[in-house]
């Protein structure tokens, strides 16, 4: 076993001092320093006394709380040295705990004990001893700290290896030398254990205004040492001061102290904790203070400003922890993607696309009521299950959004909301337990999909062109990275297929988005009215250009105020300069008999085209939307069904207006348009997806083919 | 083709059959699966909802001896009903 020196500073220490030594003796430490500083009560006389015990007398001036303790080091020579302060009582076991600290690793480099109230130690001090060292064991056991955790550390009862005190050293400063220490031994490599069973009886019994002096000179120290400096509120302090007085009292109940001892606390305590709050704010502003007041402050009679007087040198900045929020850090997956590469698919096996029965998983990111891509992939799946599938949806949950919703409850929302669907519904990939396509949907899920092992084949329903819903941006990097993986996009249009095609080089099908005819219908029952036009203002989604198409609207009100307007598609209506009528998110039903009841429907996409204008089509409303994007590549230039007008707001009003106004176009598009969607069904949609899926199934086996061919 | 190759062909296509076998009883082994886990969520939706985990709530202190208190108090008055139906029975 290691040889153990112990130093103990001592000046006037005489209260304690003999228990102190007796305490070492017992626990059989191998040498013991008694350095005092000018001590003139009977300190001197018990240290000389005691056996086995060296004395260093030192002149009171040439006293500092690292500088002494680096001699007590030099004067030494046990593989451990410990401090100890003249009133810190090693409790039975400590030594023996302190060797345990020690084994726990090779780098600790220090260990530290609780330090355990007397019994006449003040309820607030015995709360927050208890408090505080609660904390570097919550569980009881002996805890390691490494860089990043606390740095507290107490030369009131510290044990030092040699080793690590010779590489660090105590500074030379006034005061808190030893959390400088553990700060510097942390970022230097080093561990700091603390050990519950090293305990020492220890106590600041100082009196309400001795405890004040005592905490300003502390916290001058502290920011000597560590650049803290105290915050003060004054509402803030009184709060505090409540709460502690509160908790005083609590812990006083739960010790069992009778109850005329917890009523004179009661009457104390604002004091004390006042007394501390604004003393410690005072102390680590030190340097403003003038010299004598410094003076009168520090119980020490020490009237200088912990090094910070004259020029106020700014000390580094200390940052307030933060304690981890999650296990991982954003887009890890991603990460992980890019630095290892995708996790590897099971070998083909010949037959499998043609298999009638496929295993599917679909990934998707959280979704919200009326979210439209999620209703066209829940519309899919919903197809593919009846078909015979085996379905399966998971849900990647990347930044937490729907933390407060249980598997069973999304998996109702897939029914409430979008379509019937009898699977299961999986919340990340603990349960992952493979599947012969996973299919990956938002870009979010892409990494995790290429992530998921015991896997055939990869597909990606790629409902828009992500990468353009951000500004330059991680978000828009890694949704650009998706279609770069090898797998085999199914597209929501042609025009998106050819893009990630041409611009990626990914492999890809299309599919057209369908139409629920049973919903979506003209209806003889609704009578249509010549003044309405209805428009998707779903401002939150970016693509839809919606300030571009309420600028249009303003201008078709100032040329035809009595166009009656109505908003949909977002529970907050949207600020604008011409009155309307706002309808919020509406269902299936919902929406067909607005697209019913109205003359022109007005649906921007930046993007891919989407599902909506599609719906007014089928209910024989015509729309307006934007030229030159993607409606040209199902439609022409004509647009057919659609009135096409490009991103100006004069220019969208007017092909509102023509369509208002022209009742011989009208008709066209009307009727162009329920023709045209007649064919776009969602069991057309889902045999266009399924030949998808089962593509990406026969790429995988022509690439397992041509490995093995080529071995 | 030779008897040999003959044989391998069937060979082949033997193992074919069985491969394509073990897929369908594997894809039919997942759906059942799915299902039983589908059911179980079906079942579960108000404990979802409402966020109750029974195992985690019933091993808090005090939940045995609440589940032993209802038991107590079923145990009663099933058996003052009981007392009712026999007297009523016997008027």
């Amino acid at each position: 076993m290691s040889r153990v020196s112990v130093v103990i500073p001592v000046k006037d220490g005489e209260r304690y001092l003999a228990e102190l030594l007796d305490a070492l003796a017992r626990e059989r430490a191998d040498e013991v320093l008694v350095i005092d500083s000018g001590s003139t009560d009977g300190s001197l006389t018990i240290a000389r006394a005691a056996t086995g015990v060296e004395l260093l007398e030192i002149p009171p001036q040439d006293f500092g709380h690292g500088r002494t303790r680096n001699l007590g080091a030099e004067r030494t020579s046990g593989e451990l040295i410990c401090f100890l302060t003249q009133d810190a009582t090693p409790a039975p076991g400590w030594l023996e705990a302190l060797h345990a600290g020690f084994a726990l690793d090779e780098r600790v480099g220090a260990v530290f004990g609780p330090h355990l109230p007397r019994e006449d130690t003040s309820p607030a001090i015995a709360r927050e001893l208890d408090d505080h060292f609660a904390r570097f064991a919550p569980d009881g056991e002996p805890a390691l700290q490494r860089t990043g955790d606390p740095t507290f550390l107490s030369n009131v009862n510290a044990a030092y290896r040699r080793a690590c005190w010779e590489e660090i050293r105590f500074r030379d400063v006034p005061y808190a030398e030893d959390q400088a220490f553990g700060a510097d031994m942390l970022a230097a490599g080093w561990i700091k254990a603390y050990h519950p069973g090293a305990a020492v009886l220890h106590a600041h019994d100082y009196g309400a205004v001795e405890f004040m002096r005592r905490y300003f000179d502390e916290y001058r120290g502290l920011r000597a040492t560590t650049g803290h400096v105290e915050a003060f509120h004054p509402l803030g302090a009184l709060r505090t001061v409540r709460a502690e007085t509160a908790a005083d009292l609590r812990w006083m109940r739960a010790q069992g102290r009778p109850a005329g001892e917890r009523a004179r606390w009661a009457a104390r305590a604002p004091v004390h904790h006042g007394g501390r709050r604004v003393f410690s704010a005072l102390g680590s502003r030190a340097e403003r203070l003038p010299a004598p007041l410094r003076e009168r402050f520090s119980l020490e009679r020490r009237d200088d400003a912990g090094g910070l007087a004259g020029a106020t040198p700014v000390p580094p900045p200390a940052g307030r922890r933060h304690e981890p929020h999650g296990e991982r850090e954003l887009y890890a997956d991603a990460a992980q993607v890019l630095r290892d590469g995708p996790a590897e698919l099971l070998d083909a096996i010949p037959g499998t696309p043609e298999r009638g029965r496929l295993r599917l998983a679909l990934v998707v990111p959280p979704w919200r009521r009326g979210s439209g891509g999620h209703n066209t992939l829940f519309q899919l799946l919903s197809r593919l299950e009846r078909r015979g599938h085996v379905c399966s949806v998971w849900v990647h949950d990347e930044v937490g959004e729907i933390d407060d919703l249980w598997p069973a409850v999304l998996r109702q929302q897939i029914n409430d909301w979008f379509a019937p669907f009898d699977g299961p519904v999986y919340k990340g990939f603990r349960d992952w337990h493979g599947a012969d396509v996973a299919m990956a949907t938002g870009w979010q899920t892409v990494h995790p999909a290429l992530l998921l092992d015991n896997t055939r084949a990869r597909a990606y329903i790629v409902n828009d062109h992500e990468p353009e819903f951000f500004p330059t941006s991680t978000e828009g990097h890694l949704a650009a990275d998706t279609y770069r993986h090898g797998m085999h996009c199914i597209a929501a249009s042609p025009w998106l297929r050819d893009l990630v095609a041409e611009r990626y080089g990914a492999s890809a099908d299309a599919f057209q988005l369908g139409v629920d005819h049973a919903v979506y219908a003209p209806r003889a029952d609704v009578a249509r009215r010549r003044d309405t036009v209805v428009y998707y203002a779903r401002h939150s989604t970016d693509r839809r250009a919606v300030p571009i198409g309420l600028q249009a609207l303003a201008e078709l009100h100032r040329r035809r105020p009595e166009t009656r307007i109505v908003l949909f598609g977002t529970d907050r209506p949207p600020r604008t300069s011409f009155p309307y009528e706002h309808c919020d998110v509406l269902s299936g039903p919902q929406l067909a008999a607005l697209y019913n009841d109205a003359t022109v429907g007005l649906c921007l996409s930046l993007t891919n085209f989407s599902l909506m204008p599609k719906e007014m089509l089928a209910c024989g409303l015509p729309c307006v939307e934007l030229a030159g994007v993607s409606a040209e590549s199902i439609f022409g230039a004509d647009g057919g069904p659609l009135a096409l007008a490009p991103l100006d707001p004069m220019r969208l009003a007017a092909a509102i207006e023509r369509l208002l106004d022209d009742p011989a176009q009208w008709e066209r598009r009307s009727r162009a348009g329920i023709d045209f969607v007649a064919s776009h069904t969602w069991d057309v949609a889902t045999d266009q997806v399924e030949t998808g899926l089962r593509h990406a199934l026969r790429e995988r086996e022509l690439a397992t083919l041509a490995t093995s061919r080529q071995q | 083709m030779s008897a040999t190759e003959t044989d391998q062909m069937a060979e082949l296509e033997q193992l074919r059959a069985r491969v394509a076998a073990l897929e369908a009883e594997l894809a039919e082994q997942a759906a059942r699966t799915e299902r039983i886990v589908a059911e179980a969520q079906e079942r579960a939706y108000w404990l979802d909802r409402w966020h109750l985990d029974l195992n985690t709530l019933m091993r808090k202190p005090g939940a045995a001896e609440a589940r032993a208190l209802v038991r107590a108090v079923r145990y009663v008055v099933r058996g003052l009903k009981k007392v009712k139906r026999t007297l009523i029975r016997r008027s």
